[in-house]
Formats: C-alpha cells, structure tokens, sequence
C-alpha cells in the first residue's frame, strides 16, 4: 500500500482517536504502579465490571449516556476501592512478596471475568444497541463523532488528572506516597487514602475507556486481559516505569504504531509487533525510554514535596 | 425334606438355575427394548461461538422432542447427550472421547470446522459414526470413514458465490478478508478462487487475528485497494465491527459474507450501515420449504426473535431425523446399534427427506450437495435476491 498524504492524515487521525482508550488504560495501570507499587493485572478485571455496570445501566436500565456512565464509574470506584481495602491492604500488612500480588491481580481478574460470563454469557456485546457514529469529510479525512468524543473525552480526562496531581493537596499526597510512602506518613499524610484515591482515580480513567471501546465494537469478558491489557503493560514499560504521563504518551505511539505498521506488514502480524516491541524495550531499555519532560516527567515535579518546615507546620 | 444333589443343591435349586442365571439376559433385552436410543452433541455452550450453539441445541432439542412425541423410533425414545466444545478442538477431543467411551453413544453430531478435524480421528478409531452438521471446510469431506457432512462445505457456497457476484452482479475487483482460522482461511481461498476463474480480480487478500476489535488499519488498506466488493469470511463479533469500520471510514462499497453473518443482532448493531450486505445460505428459505415459517414461529413464540444463524439451526433440527432414521434401519435389520451398523444404514439409506432442509443425499465422497441461497439486508431484513 502506497502512502500518500491523505492516507497518512486518515491513518494519523483515527490512530490518535483509537489510541485514547489505550492512552486512559495505560495511566490507569502507571497510576497505581506508580502510587500503590502493584503491577494491577487485575485492572483487567475491574475494567470488565466497568463495561457491564455500564451495560446494565444502558441496556437493562435504559438511561442515557451520562448517567449511565456516571453509575458505570461510581460501580467501579467501589470495586476498585473494596479491592485496594480487603485485598492489596491486607497482602502489604503481611509483607507479601511480589509474585503473591501477582498472582492475586491475575486470579482477581480471571474471577471477575468468570463471573461476567456467567451472569452476561460469553457472546459478544456492545454498550449501545447501534455502533455506527455519524461521520463527516474535513477535507479528505473521514472525522465520526466517535472521533471526536473519544478524542475531547481522553483531553480532559488526562487534562484533569494532570491538574489534579499538581494543583490539589490529595494529588501531591499521593505522588509523595509513591515516592517514599514511610515518609510522606511521617510528615502526617495517610498512605492508606492515598492508596484508595489512586485506585479510585484509576477506576475513573478504565471506565471511561471502556466506554469508547463499547460504543465502537462488541468485546467478550475476556477481551480486556487479551487484548487491552498488553497495551498498558507495554506504555507503562516504555514510559519508564513509574512516570505516568509517559505511559498515557506511550499508549498513543503504540496505538499511532499498529495504525501504520498497516503500511509495511499484513494485519494478522499487528498484535505480533507489540510482542516484539515488549521484548525489544525490556532488553534495550529495562528503565523505559526517557522522554524529555522536565527531570522524570511532569507527574515529578508535581509531586515535588513541599519543603519539611513547611509539612512539619501545618502536621503540628 | 427337600432331597440334595451330591454337590449340596436341591433339585427345585438345579432345575431353577437355569431360569436365575438367564433372567438377566431376559431383563436386559426387555430393558433394551425400551431404553432410549442415545446419541451425542459437541458444539460450544460457553465462549465467543456460543451464540451460535445455544440456538443449534434449541433446535436439537426442538427435533427430538418432536420426534419423541411421535412414538420414537419403535416406541424407543431418542435422548440427545449435550456436551459443550467452546469451538475448541482440544476441549472438543475431551467431551468427545467422553461421549464415546463414557456415555458409549455409537453416533454424534458436531459442528465447527476446527473442531471436527480434530475429533475425527477419535470416530474413525472408535468407529462411532460422526455427523458434522454446521462445519463448511471443504477437508471434511476427507477426514475419513466414519466422518459425513450433512451440511454443504464451503466449496459449494463460495463457489457460488464467486461466480454469482461476477457474473450477475457485475462486480469485478474484490477485497477477501478473512479471519486466520480455520473457517475463514479455507472459505476465503474458495472464494478467492471461484471469483478469479469467474474472470474477476481480487485486489487485496488479508486476514487478521480472531476478537479482535479495531480494524482501522486494516479498513484502510481496504479503502486503497479500491475493490468494487468487500467478502469477509469472519466469526460473529468481528465481521459487524469491521463493517461498522468501513463505514465510519466512508467506505461504503457492497459487502458479502456466508452464514455466520446470517444474524439478526447483526443488523440490529450496524442499523442502516447493514442494507445491502450480502450473504450465502444453503437452508431452503421459506419459500422452498413450508416448514420455515412455522419453525420462525415457534422461535417467536418461545424467545420473541428469529435464531441466531438460522440455516445452522435448520441443519441442526434435521440431524436427529437423520439418526431416527438410522435407528430404525438398524432395528428392522435386527442389528446391534453400533456406529458401524449405523454407518452401513447411512450407506444403504443415501437420501433423506427432513423437515426443514428438504431432499439431502450423501455423495461418494461423504459430502451433500444444496442450492446456495443469497440473502440479502433490505429494510432491516434478509430476503432472498438469488438461489444457484
């Protein structure tokens, strides 16, 4: 396939519209990696019962789409938080190793997609009874309103996470907790809430990816860990492990890269390439590939601590 | 006194053990007189393909129990042993060595053609006869002695197809995507094939990984490619949001596919985007077969809808005629109900006349043969343009 210049807008623009779910899915999983110091598998979990609190609200309960996708994020702030309460917190009270979070997050999330194929079935389902978005020419790029919400939606999601980190006092708890969680309690923050936040502002992120991904295709309980899940882990390794912001720009690029990579190989061979990419990154850049926003990231300087005189204070 | 025998036993004991000692066979042949006549069903429950196979068991269920309510077979009841293959060849070889060497069931039925290569070996070792009822690969037809199709293989209707979308509806450069197993490899390159003998040209042939969800890319290639017609050989999910794709790209060129895509929820989703999609049936449509309205009728009443997949589900109705009718040959010839027996019956028997496939005959070479249906989506129904 030859590229020409209108292609190359079309592949640019619905690859940049495709990759904001996969850009809300890797912060979600950098968020708590970061912050909770778990590799979530089980966000795969959490990312089903967003799809199907927000299926029952659509579908059984026939609401519109804001207040559906409002219940469809508080169902899943609540499991989230009931995970982060009797799961995460009781493993880090018994000093659990690694592989026990592991295996934890991924028996979590096989559980939950059990239980959404035994209550919803095992066929395919869409958020709304139509997937097909009206669509118009700008010029020779073919632009739907799917385009455009996922696009605005993903901006001000990123947009207010990033305000949130930097400006509020929550968000910079949070970024001290991920850097020294013992110390951040000695200057009198509470790194259990800052556990649960996170895993609430996680919960927000996943659910509203799950909403694009609902209204564009039909997805099977299994598809956010087959299919989802590999684009988190891969953005969250190449963003360097622990930088938020990168891992949201490393979802775009993965996603801007399958887009492509159309024009060189057969689309069979697409998922492959991530595979290739996760093995090349690990080997060649086991810190991730260090993007030049600011020291290690805007989500660093956000996070910078206020001096001790000052925390010390107003503890007191 | 009862007077004993040297050994111990009284006289009345000695001239009674012939009667003890055969009342069992007595019993068993009383018993096997009346116990039903069993047979078993592999097709997927749970996973992606259930869908489909929840419906195929409706109609399974549907069958027998009409069967049944009709006296059997010589007052000998059918019973269907349900197992569930997700369309999975190594859960397939499990609950099908379980149905032949458990349940000792000398017949089955099965669907998908990924699964039915994979247990064929089993039925050919076990010489159970095995019926594919909704498998189109066209290697089915050399699986061996025991493997028949009732349900027509892909190089019947993609053949057709082919020809029919050159030859009357004037289409000339076509676009093959085809999902990369079993189903879609085979059909696609049937399709592929009878198109270009047809004289036609296809300008692009890709396929892409099963459940998967974006297409974008793939939909692109498409839209440069430039094909007058756009064939995807897919499995359920995937072929309604690559059509959903192309349409939100602006790529509104004519599309086909074959039974898989014969779902009402399929035009449910793509709303106005399915008019004018086409695709292949070998079921008799209503107007060949006067049992499909009532049989649409009865879904009606039961579940308010049409089946998913509707020519599956008519192939799957009439495979337990098939197998009454096996039975029975097998009885009147006094034989043991064997799959061997009931493989020589299916040999000696050839045509069948069933309730909602009409006339099928068994060719040489294990395979039936039917005229290719071409449905197409007109005001948010299929309704037949062309029968070849």
């Amino acid at each position: 396939m030859d590229l020409t210049l209108d292609l190359a807008a079309q592949l640019t623009w619905t690859g940049l519209a495709s990759s904001s779910s996969y850009c809300l899915f890797a912060l979600a999983f950098a968020l708590v990696l970061k912050v909770n110091r778990i590799w979530n598998f089980a966000q795969a979990g959490l990312m089903v019962v967003a799809y199907f609190a927000m299926f029952i609200a659509f579908r059984w309960l026939g609401l519109s789409p804001l207040p559906g996708a409002i219940l469809g994020a508080i169902t899943t702030i609540l499991a989230a938080m009931a995970l982060e309460y009797w799961g995460f917190r009781i493993l880090r009270q018994r000093n659990s190793s690694v592989l026990t979070f592991f295996i934890f997050t991924i028996a979590m999330s096989q559980f939950l997609i059990y239980m959404a194929e035994l209550i919803f079935g095992t066929d395919p389902k869409t958020l709304f009874p139509s997937i097909i978005a009206p669509v118009r020419f700008v010029g020779p790029v073919v632009v739907s309103d799917w385009d455009l919400i996922a696009l605005s939606l993903t901006v001000t999601l990123v947009g207010a996470l990033w305000l949130f980190l930097r400006k509020t006092r929550e968000g910079k708890a949070l970024i001290a907790v991920s850097d020294e969680p013992d110390l951040a309690e000695m200057y009198g923050m509470n790194k259990d809430r800052a556990y649960l936040v996170s895993m609430a502002l996680a919960a927000i992120l996943m659910s509203a990816g799950m909403y694009l991904i609902g209204t564009k295709a039909a997805i099977f309980p299994s598809t956010p860990l087959s299919q989802f899940m590999i684009f988190a882990v891969i953005a969250t390794i190449i963003g360097g492990i622990g930088n938020i912001f990168a891992a949201g720009i490393a979802g775009i690029f993965l996603a801007l890269l399958q887009s492509y990579s159309i024009l060189v190989i057969a689309s069979k061979w697409q998922i492959l390439l991530l595979y290739i990419l996760i093995f090349v990154v690990i080997i060649l850049f086991p810190q991730g590939v260090k993007l030049k926003l600011g020291k290690r990231g805007p989500a660093r300087k956000a996070g910078q601590l206020p001096p001790a005189d000052d925390v010390a204070e107003k503890a007191s | 006194m009862t007077k004993r025998s040297a050994s111990g036993l009284s006289r009345r004991g000695i001239l009674a053990a012939p009667l003890v000692l055969g009342m069992p066979s007595v019993i068993g042949r009383a018993f096997a007189q009346t116990e039903p006549l069993r047979f078993g069903v592999a097709d997927p429950l749970t996973g992606p393909s259930a869908i489909f196979g929840l419906d195929q068991m409706q109609a399974v269920r549907w069958a027998v129990e009409d069967i049944n309510s009709a006296g059997g077979v010589h007052g000998r009841k059918l019973e269907a042993i349900i197992v569930d293959h997700q369309a999975k060849p190594d859960v397939g070889i499990a609950v099908v060595t379980r149905l032949l060497q458990v349940d000792k069931v000398p017949t089955f039925i099965t669907a998908f053609s990924n699964v039915v290569k994979a247990v064929a070996p089993i039925a050919n070792r076990e010489k159970a006869l095995m019926l594919s009822v909704g498998a189109n690969s066209p290697d089915i037809k050399n699986l061996g002695d025991y493997v028949y199709t009732t349900f027509p293989l892909a190089d019947v209707d993609m053949r057709a197809l082919g020809s029919w979308l050159y030859k009357s509806q004037n289409k000339r450069r076509a676009a093959v995507l085809y999902v990369n197993h079993e189903t879609g490899t085979e059909g696609a390159k049937v399709f592929s094939a009878a198109f270009k003998e047809a004289g036609g040209e296809v300008v692009l042939n890709e396929s892409y990984e099963e459940q998967r969800s974006d297409f974008t890319g793939l939909v692109l290639k498409v839209r440069a490619a430039n094909p007058d017609i756009v064939h995807i050989h897919s499995v359920i999910s995937d072929f309604t949001a690559i059509v959903a794709q192309m349409r939100q790209l602006g790529l509104n060129t004519q599309v086909t596919s074959f039974q898989t895509a014969f779902n009402p929820k399929m035009i449910q989703e793509l709303g106005k985007a399915s008019e004018g999609i086409i695709v292949t049936a070998m079921a008799p449509s209503a107007e060949d077969n006067a049992n499909v309205p009532k049989y649409l009728e009865r879904w009606q009443a039961a579940y308010k809808r049409e089946p998913i997949g509707l020519p599956y589900t008519q192939y799957f109705h009439d495979a337990p005629y098939i197998l009454a009718a096996l039975f029975k040959h097998v009885l009147d010839q006094k034989q043991a109900v064997t799959g061997e027996n009931l493989r020589k019956a299916l040999l000696a028997i050839k045509t069948f006349d069933l309730p909602l496939t009409n006339r099928i005959t068994f060719n040489d070479d294990h395979t039936v043969n039917a005229p290719t249906y071409f449905w197409q989506v007109k005001d948010g129904k299929f309704q037949v343009v062309g029968k070849l």
